[in-house]
């Protein structure tokens, strides 16, 4: 799917540069409105995301209803919203677990090397070249449709870039003089992965997962447009914008406004993540 | 309104059935129809889907064909047919100087041979519909039906794809150890009797079928027809894209207009938005098994509930809301196009204090989960049971919806592990024992899974099959629809008509209520 | 010692084949529902079922049907496709060449649009231009590809009728023009993840200290971004187009769909929900094949490209 991006050397090439402020705190404000649409969608929106109103199908936008009704006569404000929480979920679940274990093992097998590397690399190789529709819909279908399936299925393929990520860098900073310093201080190797090379190498991991994020959410949509993604009557931006795609000619607003959202969650993703990425620039 | 809607529904139909005749026809050009999916595989006897069956009898002519309208039969490759007295036999005579596409002779042994290769209990899914015949004699242009029974059905039987006349000798000379093989090598290139012949299928992109010059029908100026050189199929999944060009002029047909777009469409004064006449109809199956498959209790095994949940169905605003207008409520398991429905069956009609009245009689007075089963991705699906979450939660029924993927729920279904799932059904042909034989036997299909088990239906059933007077058969249908719509063991919603856009050039095209597209007399006006 | 190399990672694939050809096989057969059913649809007898299975001869155990596999493969024989009764090779040689059409197609656009563009954004950092550029691909890349896709159709192909709706059209130019807005639509999205990476490496190009340096020892500014610059924006554009090759391959599927474009990505989703068995595993297997020497291939780009690059 298109929405999985190989991401590895995305990163890799980090600004050496400081970039100004500003973007880091645009993209925490703007994070901290999504987020309190998310935790108090009941006060921000006017309906409720599920009323259907057979009096006002397919309404534009008007004073009542500000981003129009879609084809049950539900508010297309108050699922945006309300979409929000989903949406924020989507993006954490679909990256938590990859990130954890991909930057674990990346860490761990960068530093033993060998052996273990290989293995890893060759199971990396069967993942990465395994077309990943396959993969969704076969474990989606085993498991049936939803989100959590879903989350399984990125999962289980997701954690390859924070894997290659970690590794790569750890392998750059296992020559580093700090690392060999701590080598003839006689530092335990685990104190050594844990305490010194991980904390420097998770950086490319960290600012991948923020474009990681948006790729999951979009990752959703293309789900929804192939009827696997979160499923009725729960309001998720991706599947309102594939569930509009019939009106986009006669009610061009039910797809048009979590287009929006949809693109102003990316914006708000990526600008942490280049914010972070000033931020976080390696101790070296 | 309901009234006003259908007598709208019924003049755009009136206006499609006679805008064929009213002109003299144009002779020639190619007509560009967008599909929504390519065919798989063009045998009559061994396909097993609709994408096959509504394009085969262009390229395979039957013996007898089902009238535009669907309501009955005329003929076909025969000129005429008698039953014999008893009823147990049926004697047809061949049209003479009949041709396949190559301009080789169609004789009765063809005839024989291809009804033979039809009724083989061993092939294909369809041979069923021919069960009745015992054996096949042929003299000159006439071909004997010996039956073991009467048969009522074999008129309409004789008119559907899979009764269609192959050529012998050009199968029989397909490469392939057994005759599954040669039909695989035949039917890429498969030579026919039909109106036209394929002439080129690039697969997934697109077909043409060319003018078969050796048709035997002859057109309104009194040439064989079919009027139109050449038929192109072009094969666009996405509704929006299949819209879009047609619009911008690049196909003169699209079949499978979403509903929501019908009404747009209309206004478009460059085309003709045609609803036609269809037999299909929309439903909700129901488990009415005492246990379910995991062992648990089955709310919808009370007669009461499931009266309930048909009650507390607001057919006119489902219909609303998933066909824009475009449908009307069902009344029998049967559509109203099918012969022998009974028009005066009451259906369902949504009553909200009936509703509440039967689930306060039944054993789960406050209410009860159910999952339905619904197919992933599907629009119409999505609609029905958001609108009818809504409508059921009014009488304590919580519907969950779990949507799967098409293989995954008919899995699910034909192992009876479900408690609802959706479902549509179009006729293949122009009998109602074909629903009947699946939607009331227990001993086809198990009722279409539902478990529903009537010896009075079945007796009923049994003598309709070899009933030869309208009447009596026509009321023991009456009885069967009865009976089934007591014991409601599926949820009517109602019936939807074929939407096709057609550019405004576009005359003569007919989809029958069947679905099979019908390219033999249509043409472009100039 | 780039024949040795070439030679080892040649090797390496060929276990990574033998476990895809492993994973699939289980894998489809793991889905629920099988291809009689997904054929035959709800109506289909038991009986009927039944006959099916055994005609495709599902009804034997799973490791004898894997050997016949095998044993095919090594024979060159992908089968027969379940729904479409012809043989998978000849559906692949079919269909495959208009999705590589597709691809490459994409990546060219892609690149035109992303290299000058990043250059631009990278020289002009931190001014309008560059929030420009930036914010107009990071939109792109937070719409789904589908509504991408059909806000290009409706507005470039129907409204403005620039180019034709769907389809894949006849010959080379033929195919250029067809294609033009599904390359489009799939380039953009490349093309956002380049902008923002080649940007980035760029202004570290820009910034460090040797170029300083040729800059001190009085080298023209152009050449400097010739020799300097664009080398190493061209070493992060091949990587980058290596790895993303195969989202680029699979992201095809969504895009041939609205387009109505006869390609393997279309083939696959049909196969997948019809249970082709055959034709899923010989697509996957081709799929794996073309993205393992696709990331060989890159990488021996890569190391021509860039003297520091070691082959290990």
């Amino acid at each position: 799917m298109t929405t999985m991006h190989s991401p590895a050397l995305e990163v890799a090439a980090r600004p050496r540069r400081r970039w100004p402020k500003p973007t880091l705190l645009i993209g925490l404000a703007l994070l901290l409105l999504l987020l309190v649409a998310a935790l108090f969608p009941r006060a921000l929106a006017p309906f409720s995301p599920t009323d259907f109103d057979y009096e006002a199908l397919l309404k534009g936008p008007s004073a009542k209803h500000p981003f129009g009704t879609d084809n049950f006569g539900r508010d297309v404000l108050s699922r945006v919203i309300y979409a929000t929480r989903v949406d924020l979920q989507i993006a954490v679940f679909t990256t938590l677990f990859p990130f954890i274990f991909g930057t674990l093992l990346g860490a761990l097998t960068g530093y033993l090397g060998r052996w273990s590397d290989a293995l890893v690399g060759r199971v990396a190789d069967l993942v990465v070249v395994f077309p990943f529709l396959v993969l969704v819909i076969a474990i989606v279908a085993v498991l049936g449709p939803g989100l959590t399936n879903m989350y399984i299925a990125v999962s289980a393929v997701g954690w390859v870039s924070y894997w290659r990520l970690t590794r790569g860098e750890v392998m750059n900073q296992k020559k580093a003089e700090y690392a060999q310093a701590g080598r003839v201080l006689g530092y335990s190797p685990s104190r050594i992965l844990l305490r010194h090379l991980l904390p420097n190498a998770v950086t490319p991991a960290i600012v991948y997962l923020m474009t990681d994020m948006s790729l999951g959410i979009l990752l959703g949509a293309s789900l929804g447009y192939l009827g696997l993604g979160a499923q009725p009557p729960t309001a998720e931006w991706g599947v309102m914008v594939a569930d509009g795609k019939n009106f986009m000619a006669t009610a061009w607003w039910i797809s048009t406004f979590p287009g929006l959202a949809l693109t102003l969650a990316g914006v708000t993703f990526s600008l942490i993540g280049d914010g972070l990425a000033d931020a976080l620039r390696p101790r070296t | 309104m309901n009234v006003k809607r259908l007598s709208r529904i019924a003049l755009s139909l009136a206006a499609a059935l006679t805008v064929g005749q009213a002109f003299a026809a144009t002779r020639g050009g190619q007509m560009t129809f967008g599909r929504y999916a390519d065919s798989l595989f063009l045998d009559p006897v061994l396909n097993d889907a609709n994408l096959d069956i509504w394009i085969l009898t262009n390229l395979y002519d039957t013996l007898l064909q089902p009238t535009n309208d669907g309501k009955g039969v005329q003929m076909g490759l025969a000129s005429s047919y008698t039953t014999g007295k008893d009823g147990k036999s049926m004697v047809l005579t061949l049209r003479a100087g009949l041709k396949f596409a190559d301009g080789s002779a169609l004789n009765a042994s063809d005839v024989k041979w291809s009804l033979d290769r039809a009724r083989n209990p061993e092939a294909g899914a369809w041979n069923s519909s021919l069960a009745s015949i015992n054996s096949i004699a042929v003299s000159g242009n006439k071909v004997t039906l010996n039956l073991k029974r009467p048969d009522p059905t074999l008129p309409a039987a004789l008119a559907t794809f899979n009764a269609a006349i192959m050529p012998q000798k050009l199968f029989t000379a397909a490469p392939g150890k057994n005759d599954a093989e040669k039909a695989k090598a035949f039917a890429e290139k498969p030579i026919g009797s039909g109106p036209f012949v394929l002439s080129e299928w690039k697969r997934g992109s697109y077909m043409v079928m060319k003018r078969n010059p050796y048709y035997w029908k002859k057109g309104d100026d009194g040439k064989a027809l079919p009027y139109l050189d050449s038929v192109r199929f072009e094969i666009i999944p996405d509704d929006n894209t299949r819209i879009l060009k047609l619009q911008a002029g690049e196909l003169q047909i699209a079949e499978f207009i979403p509903l929501s777009r019908v009404a747009e469409l209309k206004a478009d004064s460059r085309l003709n938005m045609t609803l036609f006449p269809s037999t299909k109809v929309s439903s909700i199956l129901m488990n009415n098994r005492p246990k379910l498959n995991d062992g648990s209790e089955n709310p919808l095994s009370d007669v009461n509930v499931r009266q309930a949940l048909n009650y507390a169905s607001n057919k006119d605003a489902l219909i609303q809301v998933v066909t824009y207008g475009n449908g009307k409520p069902m009344k029998s398991y049967m559509s109203s196009t099918t012969p022998l429905f009974d028009a005066k069956q009451p259906g369902f009609p949504y009553d909200l204090a009936k509703a509440k009245a039967l689930m306060a009689a039944s054993k789960y007075k406050n209410g009860f989960d159910v999952t339905v089963l619904a197919t992933s991705g599907s629009a119409d699906d999505l609609a029905l049971l958001t609108a009818l979450q809504q409508m059921w939660g009014a009488v304590g029924v919580r519907l969950k919806i779990e949507q799967l993927d098409a293989a995954t729920k008919t899995a699910r279904y034909r192992a009876n592990d479900f408690q609802m799932r959706t479902a549509a059904w179009t006729n293949d042909i122009n009998d109602p024992s074909q629903i009947t034989s699946y939607y009331t036997l227990f001993d086809n299909i198990e009722s279409v899974h539902t478990g529903f088990k009537s010896a009075e239906v079945d007796k009923l059933f049994a003598q309709s099959q070899q009933e030869l007077n309208l009447a009596r058969r026509t009321a023991q249908y009456q009885q069967i629809q009865s009976i089934y719509l007591k014991a409601a063991p599926i949820v009517y919603l109602y019936e939807t008509p074929y939407p096709v856009a057609m550019s405004k050039k576009v005359k003569g095209f007919f989809q029958i209520p069947l679905g099979n597209n019908l390219f033999a007399s249509a043409y472009l006006d100039k | 010692m780039h024949a040795s190399y070439v030679i080892r990672r040649l090797l390496q694939i060929i276990p990574t084949f033998l476990a895809v050809m492993l994973v699939v096989f289980l894998l489809v057969r793991l889905l629920p529902g099988d291809p009689a059913s997904a054929i035959l649809g709800d109506r289909a007898t038991a009986e009927i079922v039944e006959r099916t299975n055994r005609e495709l001869g599902l009804d034997r155990p799973l490791p004898i049907q894997f050997g016949v596999f095998v044993r095919n493969l090594l024979q060159g024989d992908l089968g027969d496709s379940i729904s479409l009764k012809i043989p998978v090779l000849r559906l692949i040689g079919e269909r495959l060449p208009t999705t590589l059409f597709l691809t490459a197609y994409a990546a060219v656009l892609g690149v035109l649009m992303a290299v000058p563009l990043a250059v631009l954004a990278a020289v002009r950092r931190n001014t309008w231009v560059d929030a420009v550029i930036r914010a107009v691909f990071q939109v792109g890349l937070s719409l789904p590809v589908f509504y991408v896709a059909l806000q290009l159709l409706s507005l470039l192909g129907a409204r403005l009728g620039w180019f034709p709706i769907g389809g894949y059209g006849e010959g080379f130019g033929g195919h250029l023009y067809h294609l033009f807005l599904p390359a489009l639509t799939l380039g953009l999205n490349l093309a956002a993840i380049l902008v923002r990476t080649l940007r980035n490496s760029i202004i570290e190009v820009l910034t460090a200290e040797y170029v300083d340096f040729a800059r001190a020892k009085g080298l023209r500014s152009r050449v400097i971004m010739t020799r300097h610059v664009l080398r190493n924006a061209l070493i992060a554009t091949v990587t980058l187009l290596g790895l993303n090759i195969g989202a680029l391959i699979g992201g095809a599927v969504i895009t041939e769909t609205v387009f109505a474009i006869p390609g393997v990505g279309r083939l696959m989703v049909d196969a997948i929900f019809g249970r082709d068995y055959p034709v899923i595993q010989g697509l996957t297997l081709t799929f794996a094949l073309i993205v393992s020497l696709v990331f060989l291939i890159t990488d021996l780009i890569h190391a021509r490209l860039d003297p520091r690059a070691e082959l290990s």
